[in-house]
């Protein structure tokens, strides 16, 4: 697997708990990039993780996603947005790049569990149990993970404050 | 460039599934953000309403360029749509679709200062990529649009007056496009109000129910002539919702999210509300909901506004064809039974049977002359055309007023299901039939002259 450079020396902005259980509560993640041209590349994530030392760990589909991971290989900025089903409270995060891993034994369990929540919370929120089953397949065996620090982040739940930065 | 075509894209951009919107700035760091909605311009075109993703506005200005994904709620295919910036409107048909719908949605949250559209920002459409991905097979029971339009109209045709028109058409919405719950609502009251003159699928029947101008989907429908869909009314209440608590938090809003008033589903997920308009001005509005997610998407849409058009020129047809309507001679049958007093409140035109209301304005008035030429002559039947033509009860310009008065009241007493009824008795004619006697009370006269 091609990997793009180191992450960022910056110290992680913090998450809170809070934006922590939304991250890995079976929310809905999107992803974007930008071409060499710089315009935007956007695609869906199955879940993320946060780890330990404050970086997230973002998994999605390769095949799906060919375009967003070339822009992420050659080290373009990125962007993460989680979005909770049930009541679209969301934050973004952003970072100068990322780094491109394979995804390990314990990402799949892990998104296992955060899929189904999803899948539980698009039900939840009037979809059909058929809409909210194939929102949510994905294939284990074409999973990568994306690593990056968040360099800044931001509420995105819409409304007056939509996109006020957390301090740093 | 060869151009894009969307239109095979339209369920994919009703917004069922959560639409993913991402740009950059100059330097080409990204935004990505959840939007409520991808809005059909034409084939080649997309809009997006700009109201509150300040960063998302900044980027388009700077780059002109925007990326969105969007999900067939039937297969669960996803497409990307490379997009270029074009125009941002503010004003015209287009807007005023989107910022209604908008508006509809902001009302049930008590949010509608808040939730405003500021402009809609018209996209052409530079490239359209399937997702690869597992879809699902489409679905091949649906039923042929336009093959339950044309037997609609075929239905339409043969109403010979409005009550039959607007009974009929809610028929034809369950009994051709299986939609369950419906309602027409009738345009022309002096402070602009819409009320209910036909419904079915419901508990309660709720004619005369109101609805104020600009009020949910109906009212906003009617005030902006436009129709007016929210096909995951769930979603959009949670979306709402968010935002209203975060308003109310703010300060920005203080009251209370007001309700629907009329009797509707208690948890509708799909409204759609259609002006329905003669002589280009809106003289209702056809009203349907569902409790599925996304009952009513952009084809739905565009056959019930064919149906709404039509049931206008036929209620415009009905109209002429009753003006030419002749007087015929009255004709006296004694009243029988038990006794009642009617009593009739100039104040408002309510009328009261006893002591329970019955209505109130134009249909209250028009009653109240009924009941006193009744009393006065004996007098039984009695024609629309002579009440068009009577000042004092102070019509509204449009005809169908008086008809959907008529049947509004008429339903009412048949909803009381006491000593009054109204009955028709040919065309532009009606009988008042009393199967009590009647006592006349005018309270505030005798009040002003005590």
């Amino acid at each position: 697997m091609a990997r793009s450079s180191e992450l960022s020396d910056n110290v992680p902005v913090a998450m809170s708990p809070d934006l922590i259980a939304l991250a890995q509560g079976g929310s809905g993640v999107a992803v974007a990039s930008s071409d060499n041209r710089g315009a935007p590349i956007l695609g869906l994530a199955v879940g993320c993780r946060v780890k330990p030392d404050g970086s997230l760990r973002v998994l999605l589909g390769r095949r799906p996603n060919e375009a967003l991971i070339a822009a992420l290989e050659r080290d373009r900025a990125v962007a993460v947005t989680v979005t909770a089903t049930r009541d679209h409270t969301s934050f973004q995060v952003k970072a100068s790049r990322a780094r491109l891993c394979a995804a390990c034994s314990d990402d799949l369990p892990e998104m296992d569990r955060q899929i189904s929540l999803f899948r539980d919370g698009l039900v939840e929120i009037g979809y059909s149990p058929r809409q909210a089953a194939g929102y949510s397949v994905y294939d284990p065996d074409d999973l990568v993970a994306v690593e990056l620090v968040p360099e800044r982040v931001f509420t995105q739940t819409p409304g007056p404050g939509a996109g006020t930065e957390l301090p740093r | 460039m060869t151009a894009q075509r969307i239109d095979g894209l339209r369920r994919a951009l009703e917004g069922v599934m959560a639409s993913v919107l991402a740009t950059c700035d100059a330097d080409g760091v990204p935004n990505v953000s959840m939007i409520s909605q991808v809005h059909y311009v034409d084939p080649e075109r997309v809009a997006l309403s700009y109201q509150f993703f300040n960063k998302t506005r900044r980027n388009v200005m700077a780059t002109q360029r925007a990326a969105v994904l969007v999900t067939d709620p039937g297969t669960l295919s996803h497409y990307r749509l490379e997009l270029a910036f074009e125009e941002t409107r503010t004003g015209g048909p287009l807007f005023e679709s989107m910022k209604a719908k908008l508006a509809g949605i902001a009302s049930h949250h008590g949010v509608e200062d808040v939730f405003r559209l500021l402009g809609a920002d018209i996209y052409r459409v530079l490239s359209i990529d399937q997702v690869p991905g597992p879809i699902l097979p489409p679905e091949t029971d649906r039923p042929s649009l336009l093959a339950a339009t044309r037997r609609t109209f075929a239905s339409l045709d043969a109403c010979g007056d409005l009550d039959d028109l607007l009974d009929g058409v809610t028929a034809c919405l369950e009994r051709e496009f299986g939609i369950a719950w419906s309602m027409v609502l009738m345009a022309g009251t002096e402070d602009g109000r819409l009320y209910t003159v036909a419904s079915r699928g419901y508990s309660t029947t709720g004619v005369g129910a109101e609805v104020a101008p600009g009020e949910g989907v109906i009212g906003v429908a009617a005030q902006e002539n436009t129709p007016i869909r929210i096909g995951h009314m769930t979603r959009e209440y949670r979306y709402g919702a968010a935002i209203s608590e975060i308003a109310r938090r703010s300060g920005v809003v203080c009251d209370a999210p007001r309700l629907i008033p009329f009797p509707g589903l208690a948890a509708p997920r799909s409204q759609i509300a259609l002006p329905i308009a003669a002589e280009g001005q809106v003289v209702g509005v056809l009203f349907a909901e569902s409790d599925e997610v996304m009952r009513f998407g952009y084809e739905e849409e565009d056959a019930l506004a064919l149906v709404a058009a039509h049931l206008g020129a036929r209620m415009l047809l009905l109209r002429k064809e009753a003006a030419d309507e002749i007087a015929e001679d009255p004709d006296a049958s004694p009243p029988s039974g038990d006794h009642v007093t009617v009593r009739f409140f100039r104040a408002d035109q309510s009328v009261f049977l006893g002591n329970d209301y019955l209505i109130k304005g134009v249909a209250g008035a028009i009653l109240w002359r009924l009941l006193n030429e009744h009393r006065d002559s004996g007098r039984t039947e009695f024609t629309t055309r002579e009440l068009r033509l009577d000042p004092s009860l102070r019509l509204p310009l449009h005809s169908e007023n008086l008809d959907a008065r008529l049947i509004l009241l008429r339903k009412r007493l048949e909803e009381r299901g006491g000593c009054l009824r109204i009955e028709k008795s040919g065309r532009g004619r009606f009988r008042l039939v009393a199967s009590s006697a009647i006592t006349l009370e005018e309270p505030d006269l005798r009040e002003a002259g005590s």
